[in-house]
């Protein structure tokens, strides 16, 4: 276990499924358990194939909804697990994630984006938003990480499984097809090498001691009695949830201060958005973007001192309006204009954000 | 080189358009330049257009699909109709003049028109199994995106492994190469 996987850090050029899985290892994951589905299997595939080197393991199932419980019982066990899905296999995810938000577990997912509603494609979107965020009977108290290039997908699996173990609430990465398929350059390091601590698992079951008088006794339940029992329970998950919120919370943005129109967008969108502002500002036009990449819980804070301040806003998303509903809740009472840029399914070039700026700052 | 060039590179599955792309994509990584390669890919396992997309800059590149390609190749009478979309006027669109009844089917607003005769050149002269590193070599010619000799060193790493076996492989892969990049030589330069 305690073999070194990334000896020094080196520049890699690599999909970004081998990306999750070189991560996972580098981030002590322990084992990993899944089923397969375009575009994640070569998160399954690459794993399988490292593993045994490291001496983790992998246990294939025969679906998600099992994954998602298995993962869940991992982790109960004191053990680093992860999971990895997309489409049709998340949305069978939700069942156990929500077991997993129930008991407070420790889950870490990687989802895949693919296009839906159901089978639909197995390339690219962004509609797996709401569902990975607030899927489930739940209120999803979940931590959710939208990625935008390999450099992020690397960071970020690591960082999912210190925010899982550090705040006890299922964790999620959330890439999309492009990202799992492309191939571009990275920094892969040990994390104890950059001075990143990984947050140790510990077993929820099975602890030394007698329950009531040397710890406090195990109760993982997921099922009430009472309508006040249970709410007490989730009142107290929700303001737990609230108070790391701001802790937890990233963000990156550019050039809102003085800007005519901010144009809002996550994961591989930003890509697009970022690249289109660049040429936008070269060209003298008054344009920033924000880009939260914390979906789940969004930087309020500082998405509504931006709000206040913007002028225009122009929401960019490979979904009809997912993170769009997600930004218009926070931002309410703004009076700011929203307009958008939806294209379900479907990639979004930088020439087609430029074009659109130019027909709203006409 | 210009700062940002973009690649599309189209066929049949089996055309070897993957992995002429990943050679390119990973010998520009080795230059130190930023590079980003993405395969179209869909539910059918054969048959269908193989799409490949590169992307070779100095600087962070953007989104990994774009609306319009400096340099288009298309091996097949099927990749010359799916990449018409890509082409706009600073295109060279690069196309194996092999292909039977194209007329009026080449686009008309690409900056230049490039007929190679790949398929042909592949079959008479070499051996029809050095088709991709011919079409490698006529990327590397159009664009410049990394120079022969680099191109030489991707295909050494890639396919060492054969040379070693059977030395005469590698010098049939260069003349391939070198060949490729002298059919697709740009008017402009």
């Amino acid at each position: 276990m305690s073999q070194k996987v990334i000896s020094a850090e080196k520049r890699a050029f690599m999909t970004g499924n081998e990306v999750v899985a070189w991560a996972a290892l580098a981030a002590g994951a322990e084992i990993m358990y899944g089923y397969p589905i375009t575009p994640q299997n070569e998160i399954m595939h690459y794993w399988t194939r490292l593993a045994p080197k490291y001496g983790r393991s992998f246990l294939q199932t025969e679906d998600e909804l099992s994954a998602g419980f298995t993962t869940a019982g991992g982790v109960m066990a004191g053990r680093k697990a992860f999971t990895a899905t997309s489409g049709p296999g998340n949305t069978l995810m939700q069942e156990p994630m929500s077991m997993a938000e129930m008991m407070r577990l420790p889950t870490v997912v990687v989802v895949q984006q693919r296009g839906g509603p159901s089978t639909a494609t197995v390339i690219y979107s962004q509609q797996e938003v709401t569902l990975t965020t607030i899927g489930g009977n739940g209120e999803g108290m979940r931590i959710v990480y939208s990625t935008a290039t390999h450099q992020e997908l690397f960071d970020y699996t690591i960082k999912a499984f210190n925010a899982a173990w550090k705040y006890r609430f299922p964790t999620f990465v959330l890439g999309d097809g492009y990202q799992a398929k492309m191939r571009e350059p990275l920094t892969i390091y040990d994390p104890a090498e950059r001075g990143i601590g990984m947050v140790p698992p510990e077993p929820f079951v099975g602890k030394e001691g007698i329950p009531g008088e040397d710890r406090p006794p195990a109760q993982y339940r997921n099922t009430f009695n009472l309508e006040e029992e249970l709410y007490e329970k989730v009142m107290a998950d929700v303001s737990e949830y609230e108070k790391i919120a701001p802790e937890v919370a990233e963000f990156q943005a550019d050039g809102t201060e003085d800007a005519d129109l901010v144009l809002v967008c996550h994961g591989v969108v930003f890509r697009a958005v970022r690249e289109a502002v660049a040429k936008l500002r070269e060209q003298g036009r008054k344009v920033g973007y924000f880009r939260p990449v914390t979906l789940r819980p969004l930087p309020v804070r500082q998405l509504r001192e931006m709000v206040g301040k913007a002028k225009k806003i122009l929401l960019v998303e490979s979904a009809y309006g997912q993170l769009a509903r997600l930004f218009k809740e926070a931002a309410y009472g703004s009076g700011t204009e929203i307009l958008t840029l939806f294209r379900p399914g479907l990639g979004i070039t930088a020439g087609e954000v430029e074009a659109k700026v130019k027909e709203i700052l006409t | 080189m210009a700062e940002l060039t973009r690649i599309v590179l189209a066929g049949e599955g089996g055309q070897g358009v993957q992995t002429v792309a990943e050679i390119l994509a990973e010998a520009a990584n080795e230059e130190g330049k930023q590079a980003l390669y993405i395969p179209n890919f869909g539910v059918e396992q054969r048959g269908g257009v193989s799409v490949a997309y590169v992307q070779i800059s100095d600087r962070q590149i953007g989104a990994p699909k774009f609306q319009t390609g400096d340099i288009v190749i298309a091996l097949s009478d099927r990749a010359v109709h799916r990449t018409q979309k890509y082409v706009g006027p600073q295109t060279t669109f690069v196309y194996d003049s092999t292909i039977q009844g194209l007329e009026g089917e080449l686009p008309e607003n690409a900056g230049e028109v490039l007929p190679i005769p790949a398929v042909e050149v592949a079959k008479k002269e070499f051996h029809p199994r050095v088709f991709n590193i011919i079409i490698l070599g006529a990327v590397v010619g159009a664009s410049g995106v990394i120079t022969l000799e680099q191109a030489k060193a991707a295909v050494e790493k890639r396919l060492g492994y054969k040379f070693t076996k059977q030395p005469e492989l590698r010098d049939l892969n260069f003349r391939a190469l070198e060949r490729g990049a002298g059919m697709a030589v740009r008017r402009a330069g």
